[in-house]
């Protein structure tokens, strides 16, 4: 029995020996962990401190993150929250759980992509696009703008996320800021009268299009750029370009300092590191993020925010319209 | 006199440490939603649209735990009842699908179905959602009713041959018999259905769990997402409560340390047919799923799997060390409890398990993050033990029922002999008991350890930052990584815990061998 | 030698009565039979001596000491002196012959453990049996395991639950032969229990017989039989 005991207490000490050295900084991270770890890693590498990242994806809908952060607010464990977009951080900052934060570093970002108080800072964006599979429909056929889903000729051929979660949830917010609450609420219950089909998130948009489910569909950036590594048969436009367009929907990564956290300084450091050009040209070479500091360099395959004519958007006011019309997307997709 | 105080003291404080580490960070969540005081909250769960996609999802999930229970109860008849060759591979086989995440099920069945049809329509549909789940649950149907198969003695079915046909005495003496493994396989597999949202929620069908996870994770409306797993709780709870109440408990799995006392049959001519079906059910329910997987891993523009393995392998020894810490809490706390609860008539604790096993995942998570993230107990939220207190509040009503199954089959009369002889109860309990219990501690200690290994739900709420886990790890990184990788880490994962599984085959087959006392 | 007396006990399983008012002396150093149909309390009569029940109200006394009393245990069962044979035998399965013997002597802390093991597996002829394991005995040797391991502490009082169940006749009279022959050379009290009334004639110094949880009558083999009581004159002819 005493050996028993003695071996049960073996194992608590054996796992709550950790670690709480002044040299680490916790970071959350809604960013798909195959790109983030390895530049949290560098910095790792590079700062001597150590990184505890808890990573979540927009596939699991970043419930883990975003509860926790929210569930810690009184006692907080995260130092930086790194997310996808700028919404998340939004929902945080209205809620008092993140903290301004500026710096040289952050100065190098355009102000536009930064929340006016710095309570976010945006770096590295993703844009999103039209994915397509060249078998199923040509090039010269492909819709030019968003609101051509409606056209009857793509009746059922085409794929959008859900739009309760993740960066679709912002493109359609972006898309009530753009075209105003009527049309755009039109335009959602003409896509779905035009037979669009709702899938579970844009890595499962991007593989239907892929396996030739479906010949477009829309996703980000990052899925179309992987789609095209993994197979011949798709390719990726952006939407609304021409002229007196609406533009296309940009979204930075969002960096916030959460309020209270244990390692401020060491978050302060680790958000610094992100917003450098070496973190971009490495962001942009793995998953084809588009910089947002000037004259960082990116590889030719990349596209460059200068020739896109991007949707002109106020992402503050973008995710409180958000969290307006949620109750609306979720009827939709009730429907 | 004083020992007796001495024994209570013991038994209070072991029930409220329990209580402490399990139950109380559920009741202050649920205390702190009453007490918000947001009326509307309250008024607005319980509407008729609410109600309607209630009734709805319980009929899905009556349909798949029908379904699954049908299924699981004709394999088990036909596995442990009758006598043919590769019985036991089958036996072996068909319980794989236990290790494999509804999701990947969603996923492979999709892909399928676009491969066969070159349409996936329909199974983005109700039926879709139960084609999945009765193929992820009739695997413990099977595992429950074939436990009690082999239970019943072959006298009660001789006796019965002697005056009615093969068929009726099935039917007449059989089935009666293993009612209350019918009864909790059908409850377990609506539970499991009822609280799964990642088959619904791929399929895009709305279920009252789906509902609760897009208030949760979509809208951060903690109150509504609170409430309405209130409601779910209260439901599961209300059909546990009701097969206590009228099975009085009776035993739903146990493992027969004397072997199987059953009649066995031959199968006869009915050979083909009998293989024809449990191939069909073992091509939908493994190699469907294991092909696709492969077929996505060797079909990429490059080889993932040393890449897969790389990422893999430090998050997978943490897991296996994880699982298997947690396995022996598990073991250990489900043998107390369980122990209490037939030997000693403590039934609290049990109960207390029981509602902890019942609560969403979510919900566990969010509990648990409340109550433990404070600086003072920071040495359990920042590490492991969190994941520990997760894992037993997940499944140690499980163990606890299992060990407890194995108590009730060791006659009172063994340990009275003990105790007439002038052994201490410690001793009996140590020298007894316990030995007797081997064989179910070590069942209780496997299946907890594979529940342990896949566990997704709470560990995703709750693993401290920086630990990296191979469930945790292949869900993350599945985001947006290529298929082939993808699939390569869902096939490695899996080939890990059938590894794992296997090894505690090979030593379970030792210990059943050495504890076998017939 | 104890003589064992109830005084005035009640006693019910959840809501069903076994024994109501039950009284009873029991000789010491004699064998006494409780006789009766299946459910009329012998059992629990065994059980409650054996401190393994409580009673629900009065008292029972071994050897002049209460060792029971309304709804408490104050003597527990191992200090009573009894050796206890089960319905079920109740060998433990993991524990070879020699060690279901030595079990209780050795936790007791008892000296020269193998010489009585020794002696008790020679009075009951099973010498060779002593390294097998309770699955690999016929059922005549394992009722002769669980009465020598009833033995092992040197009772002063053998309770049996009708150990001899489901053996055949011959066997059932050698073992009995051999029980009585033990009891008269180690004199000590012995409460026999069977629903077979041969079985209790061939036994028992004394008999009870019982009936739905009352004594129906008590006495020598030949006060039985010539009892007045209609029950038992029916229970002894069949």
């Amino acid at each position: 029995m005493r050996h028993l005991f003695n071996t049960i207490v073996l194992f608590m000490l054996m796992f709550t020996a950790c670690n709480l050295s002044p040299d680490e900084v916790t970071v959350y991270c809604t960013v798909d962990q195959v790109f983030s770890e390895p530049v949290l890693k560098d910095f790792e590498r590079e700062t001597g401190i150590k990184v505890k990242a808890v990573y979540d994806t927009e596939e699991t809908k970043s419930t883990g993150v975003m509860n926790r952060l929210i569930a810690e607010k009184d006692n907080p464990q995260c130092d930086v929250l790194w997310s996808g977009d700028p919404v998340r951080n939004s929902v945080l900052q209205s809620r008092d759980i993140t903290k301004p934060y500026q710096s040289e570093q952050t100065r190098l970002i355009p102000d536009h992509f930064k929340e006016k108080d710095s309570h976010w800072i945006g770096f590295s964006a993703r844009a999103r696009v039209l994915i397509y599979n060249k078998t199923l429909i040509p090039p010269d056929s492909l819709p030019r703008s968003i609101l051509d889903f409606t056209k009857p000729r793509f009746k059922g051929r085409f794929s959008i996320a859900n739009p309760l979660f993740g960066t679709t949830t912002f493109h359609m917010a972006a898309l009530f800021e753009s075209l105003g609450d009527e049309k755009a609420k039109q335009w959602m219950n003409d896509i779905k009268t035009n037979g669009a089909v709702v899938a579970a998130s844009n890595g499962d948009v991007k593989k239907r299009v892929m396996n030739g489910e479906m010949a477009f569909g829309l996703t980000d950036t990052d899925d179309a750029f992987e789609a095209k590594k993994e197979s011949d048969e798709v390719d990726y436009i952006f939407l609304d370009q021409q002229e007196n367009g609406i533009g296309t929907l940009i979204m930075p990564n969002a960096l916030s300092l959460i309020k209270g956290s244990p390692q401020n300084e060491n978050g302060e450091k680790l958000i610094n590191y992100l917003l450098t050009r070496e973190t971009e040209t490495k962001l942009a070479k793995s998953c084809a993020q588009m910089p947002l500091i000037k004259g960082t360099e990116v590889p030719e395959n990349v596209p460059s925010l200068d020739n896109i004519q991007p949707m002109k958007i106020d992402y503050k006011t973008t995710s409180e319209k958000l969290q307006v019309i949620q109750p609306w997307l979720k009827a939709w997709t009730e429907q | 006199m004083d020992r007796t105080i001495g024994k209570n003291i013991i038994r209070f404080v072991s029930f409220l440490l329990l209580f402490l580490l399990l139950a109380l960070p559920i009741m202050l969540l649920l205390l702190q939603w009453l007490t918000a005081g947001e009326d509307t909250v309250l008024l607005s769960i319980i509407n008729r649209e609410n109600l309607l996609l209630i009734g709805k999802s319980l009929l899905m999930s009556g349909i798949v735990a029908l379904l699954a229970t049908l299924t699981g109860t004709i394999c088990a008849f036909l596995l442990y009842k009758f006598q043919f060759p590769f019985s036991g591979f089958y036996k072996l086989t068909l319980l794989l699908p236990l290790l494999i995440s509804p999701y990947i099920f969603a996923v492979a069945w999709k892909d399928g179905f676009f491969w066969l049809l070159g349409n996936t329509a329909a199974i983005y549909s109700e039926a879709g959602v139960i084609l999945v789940h009765t193929i992820v649950f009739f695997p413990l149907a099977m595992l429950i009713t074939g436990s009690a198969l082999s239970q019943i003695h072959a006298g009660y079915e001789e006796a019965g041959l002697m005056t009615v046909s093969f068929r009726k005495m099935m039917i007449k003496i059989i089935l009666p018999l293993i009612r209350p493994a019918l009864t909790i396989s059908f409850l377990l597999s609506l539970i499991f259905s009822l609280s799964d949202f990642s088959v619904p929620a791929f399929f895009c069908v709305r279920t009252f769990t789906t509902e609760i996870f897009t208030q949760f994770s979509a809208l951060y409306n903690f109150p509504l997402a609170i409430g309405q797993s209130v409601i779910l709780l209260l439901i599961c709870l209300l059909f546990m409560l009701s097969e206590a109440r009228y099975l009085s408990d009776a035993p739903f799995f146990s493992v027969s340390v004397k072997g199987s006392v059953s009649k066995k049959y031959h199968a006869g001519n009915r050979k083909i047919m009998l293989h024809s079906f449990l191939w069909m059910l073992l091509v939908s329910s493994l190699l469907m799923p294991a092909l696709m997987l492969t077929v996505q891993s060797l079909t990429g523009r490059t080889m993932f799997f040393a890449q897969a393995w790389e990422l893999i392998r430090p998050a997978a020894f943490q897991s296996v060390k994880l699982a298997f810490a947690g396995a022996c809490i598990i073991t250990i706390i489900g043998l107390w409890t369980a122990y209490g609860k037939e030997r000693r008539n403590h039934k609290l604790p049990d109960l207390l398990l029981l509602l902890t096993f019942i609560v969403p995942s979510t919900v566990l998570g969010i509990a648990l993050i409340r109550h433990y993230n404070l600086p003072a107990v920071n040495f359990i939220y920042g590490t492991s033990l969190i994941l520990l207190i997760a894992y037993l509040g997940k499944f140690g009503f499980i163990a606890s029922r299992i060990i407890g199954n194995g108590i009730k089959q060791i006659p009172v009369s063994f340990e009275e002999a003990a105790s007439v002889a002038g052994i201490p109860s410690k001793k009996i309990f140590l020298k007894i008991s316990l030995p007797l219990l081997i064989p179910s501690l070590f069942t209780a200690f496997v299946l907890s350890f594979i529940l342990c290994l896949g566990e997704l739900g709470a560990t995703m709420m709750v693993y401290p930052p920086g630990m990296e886990l191979m469930q945790v790890k292949t869900f993350a990184i599945s985001a947006n990584a290529p298929q082939a990788l993808t699939s390569s880490m869902t096939l490695i994962n899996l080939g890990v815990t059938v590894f794992l599984i296997l090894l505690l085959f090979v030593f379970g087959k030792w210990i059943f061998k050495k504890f076998q006392y017939v | 030698m104890y003589k064992i007396t109830l005084e005035h006990i009640m006693h019910s399983y959840e809501d069903k009565e076994v024994l109501q008012d039950f009284s009873f002396s029991f000789e010491q150093g004699k064998r006494t039979c409780l006789l009766g149909p299946s459910g009329c309390g012998k059992t629990t009569v065994l059980r409650l001596v054996a401190g393994l029940e409580k009673p629900a109200k009065g008292v029972i006394k071994i050897s002049e000491t209460v060792v029971s009393e309304n709804g408490a245990i104050l003597i527990p069962p191992h200090q009573r002196k009894i050796g206890f044979v089960f319905q079920d035998l109740a060998l433990w399965p993991h524990f070879t012959v020699y060690d279901n013997i030595a079990f209780g002597l050795k936790e007791n802390k008892e000296k020269n453990v193998k010489g009585k093991v020794a002696e008790l597996l020679d009075l009951f002829g099973i010498s060779d049996k002593a390294p097998k394991y309770p699955h690999q005995l016929s059922g005549g040797q394992k009722q002769m395991v669980a009465i020598a391991r009833s033995l092992a502490m040197q009772p002063e009082i053998l309770l049996m639950d009708e150990p001899l169940a489901n053996i055949d006749a011959h066997l059932k009279e050698r073992i009995l032969q051999h029980m009585k022959d033990i009891q008269r050379q180690q004199q000590f009290t012995m409460l026999y229990v069977t629903h077979d009334q041969k079985e209790a004639m061939n036994t028992g110094d004394y008999i009870v017989v019982m009936n739905a949880g009352k004594i129906e009558a008590a006495g020598s083999k030949e006060e039985i039989s010539h009892s007045s009581s209609r029950f038992v004159r029916s229970f002894i002819k069949t």
